[in-house]
């Protein structure tokens, strides 16, 4: 952090040196592990780990079967995890995006179920209302200028209450056979919504990597006053990450209702802890500026295989929730020994 | 070249809630020259520098860029003015290397409807703009976290070059620095301003001042006291001036002032 900058004693050591040189390529050379490369790849090796654990725990773990499971009841966190991936790499946070899916996913089942709407015009509502939860995200954490944790809080409180309002807590089921297929049908023998989320990964990457907007999402995380002096309108590009994220979670909630063929006011909540526990697990860093999305998606799936693990283990749902805080409490406790490592290696 | 100012500031006044932070200040910068700004903590160099980038807007007062009258109100205003600041605090990216701290805000694309970054170019840039500077950075891809200060404050110039800024206002650049990473700095600055940069260099380091600037204005509870001539004036008189200000008169009421601002 730019705070940090201020205690280094920049002078004394170069000073004792009569070449002077480069004084920031010492350290590095000098740590035998870059700490940013570890950071990168711990979630894969996590990952791998687990699966050979449990693969020699449970015989019924390493089967095409079961793993077709793991990956087709994730696809849709894998889309909400980059959506949320795009607020915490600005240095945000949104805890409402399992009450934006609540939200979304009731008004768009009673337009398929009760009003008799198309399923397009399902689809596009579900679309445009989830952007526009995004909207109200980010209009209100960029106007307020308080902590997103607290606004987004809030705002889920909010979804919520009018989920409930709009559904009367009824369950809706019998959805019509296209809506049903955006889940069924199969091309190759892989599920669509399988494909989906690979083509959103990809586009995410292209969005972080390889487009202006995604560097400065990235910059926003690491130093917003430094990309405000930079001219950019950081109080707009905000808001459009938050939009940006209210947009993925709508494509998430069409997938769960589609894959569940039912909807209801308690579908979705607890898809944010789910979420942004595997971003962290992924490295995402709680604070902002840093985040990959390959190792996002590993994170999703190293959540994703412990809880299969567990269950064939025979582990009740409860002591899978003991085990899940854990995690991110680990994950969070993971970060901030990788930030510290760095600075000291920094201030040596 | 008497008139040929690149910069003219004429009548800024700024105030902070009950604070008047600068009264009524006029500042002429010419093209190619590096004027040092001088003042006590508080007098009001940094706030006067901001009005220039656009961090702040004056109250009152007129900016006159390259003869024409200029509204800067952001940071975007000041830019597209071809003026670039380099913070005291500087305004890094922490999480990015070289190359990408130096586009930021201004990054170069390519593709269709300009969709996609021209990382190629970026870091060739970077590379040559390196070169250039003569600056000890190895490699564009070098995270800037693990710099030294003066490695951050020569990025940060490359930065200001790359947005081809004319004229390039720096905030205690050698502040944190040692003797010889500060005197490579210096010595850059003064290569910039040989090769037609127009700088105005906020420092508390008078013989920095003396060393490479052309002039040297001083300022004194947020009003101006004078400009001189460095060649033709000592460490003494710039000392003088900053603490004693222009005459006794204005000083006395400048003082209380000046203890205001803690």
């Amino acid at each position: 952090m730019g705070v940090n900058q201020e205690q280094v004693p920049s002078a004394g050591p170069q000073e004792a040196a009569p070449t002077g040189p480069e004084p920031g390529e010492t350290p590095s050379r000098r740590s035998k592990i870059d700490p940013s490369v570890l950071r990168k790849y711990a979630v894969f090796f996590v990952l791998l780990g687990l699966i050979v654990l449990f693969s020699i725990a449970n015989p019924q773990f390493l089967t095409v079967r079961n793993l077709t499971n793991i990956v087709t009841q994730n696809t849709y966190f894998v889309i909400v995890a980059i959506g949320l991936a795009f607020v915490l790499i600005s240095g945000g946070i949104d805890l409402s995006v399992g009450y934006q899916m609540s939200l979304v996913g009731v008004i768009m089942a009673m337009m398929m179920t009760e009003w008799g709407l198309p399923v397009w015009v399902a689809l596009l509502t579900a679309l445009i209302l989830g952007t526009i939860l995004g909207l109200i995200n980010g209009t209100i954490v960029t106007r307020i200028r308080t902590f997103p944790l607290i606004v987004t809080l809030a705002t889920a409180v909010i979804f919520q209450g009018i989920s409930y309002m709009v559904s009367q807590a009824r369950t809706f089921r019998n959805y019509p056979e296209s809506f049903q297929a955006i889940t069924k049908t199969r091309l190759l023998g892989i599920p669509l919504d399988v494909y989906l989320a690979v083509f959103i990964v990809i586009v995410a990457s292209v969005i972080f990597y390889q487009t202006k907007w995604g560097t400065r999402v990235v910059a926003l995380g690491g130093n917003e006053e430094a990309l405000r002096l930079s001219g950019v309108n950081t109080r707009r590009l905000k808001t459009l990450v938050y939009t940006t994220c209210g947009f993925f979670t709508a494509i998430a909630t069409i997938v769960m209702v589609s894959k569940a063929n039912s909807m209801q006011s308690s579908f979705g909540p607890g898809t944010e802890f789910t979420a942004l526990t595997a971003a962290i697990v992924g490295g995402v860093s709680f604070l902002g500026g840093e985040g990959n999305i390959p190792a996002l998606v590993a994170g999703v799936f190293v959540l994703a295989v412990l809880g299969n693990g567990m269950q064939l283990a025979g582990w009740s749902t409860y002591a899978q929730f003991i085990v899940r805080g854990i995690i991110l409490l680990g994950a969070v406790a993971f970060d901030e020994y990788q930030k510290n490592a760095r600075l000291k290696t920094k201030a040596r | 070249m008497a008139d040929d100012y690149i910069v003219e500031l004429k009548g800024i006044s700024k105030r902070f809630g009950g604070i008047h932070a600068l009264k009524d200040v006029d500042l002429e910068l010419r093209r190619g020259e590096i004027m040092g700004i001088v003042g006590d903590n508080g007098a009001g160099k940094s706030t006067l520098m901001k009005i220039l980038s656009g961090a702040y807007v004056a109250d009152e007062g007129e900016i006159w860029v390259n003869g024409k009258k200029a509204r800067i109100h952001n940071p975007q205003d000041s830019a597209d003015l071809g003026i670039g600041m380099i913070y005291q605090d500087l305004a890094l990216f922490n999480n990015f290397d070289v190359a990408k701290n130096i586009f930021v805000g201004r990054e170069r694309t390519r593709g269709p409807f300009h969709l996609f970054l021209d990382k190629k170019g970026m870091y060739e840039k970077a590379e040559d703009l390196i070169r250039e500077l003569k600056v000890d950075i190895k490699n564009p891809r070098q995270s800037v976290l693990t710099m030294s200060g003066g490695q951050r404050q020569m990025v940060a110039c490359a930065r200001a070059i790359a947005f081809e800024s004319k004229i390039l206002i720096m905030d205690e650049p050698t502040a944190a620095l040692g003797v010889t990473e500060a005197n490579k700095l210096l010595g850059l600055i003064r290569n910039l301003a040989d090769n037609g940069l127009s700088i105005l260099l906020i420092t508390q380091r008078i013989p920095d001042i003396l060393a490479i600037a052309d002039r040297v204005f001083v300022l004194k509870g947020g009003m101006r006291q004078g400009v001189l001539k460095v060649g033709e004036v000592t460490l003494d008189d710039v000392v003088t001036l900053i603490i004693r200000g222009k005459d006794k008169e204005t000083a006395q009421p400048a003082d209380v002032q000046y203890k205001s601002f803690g």
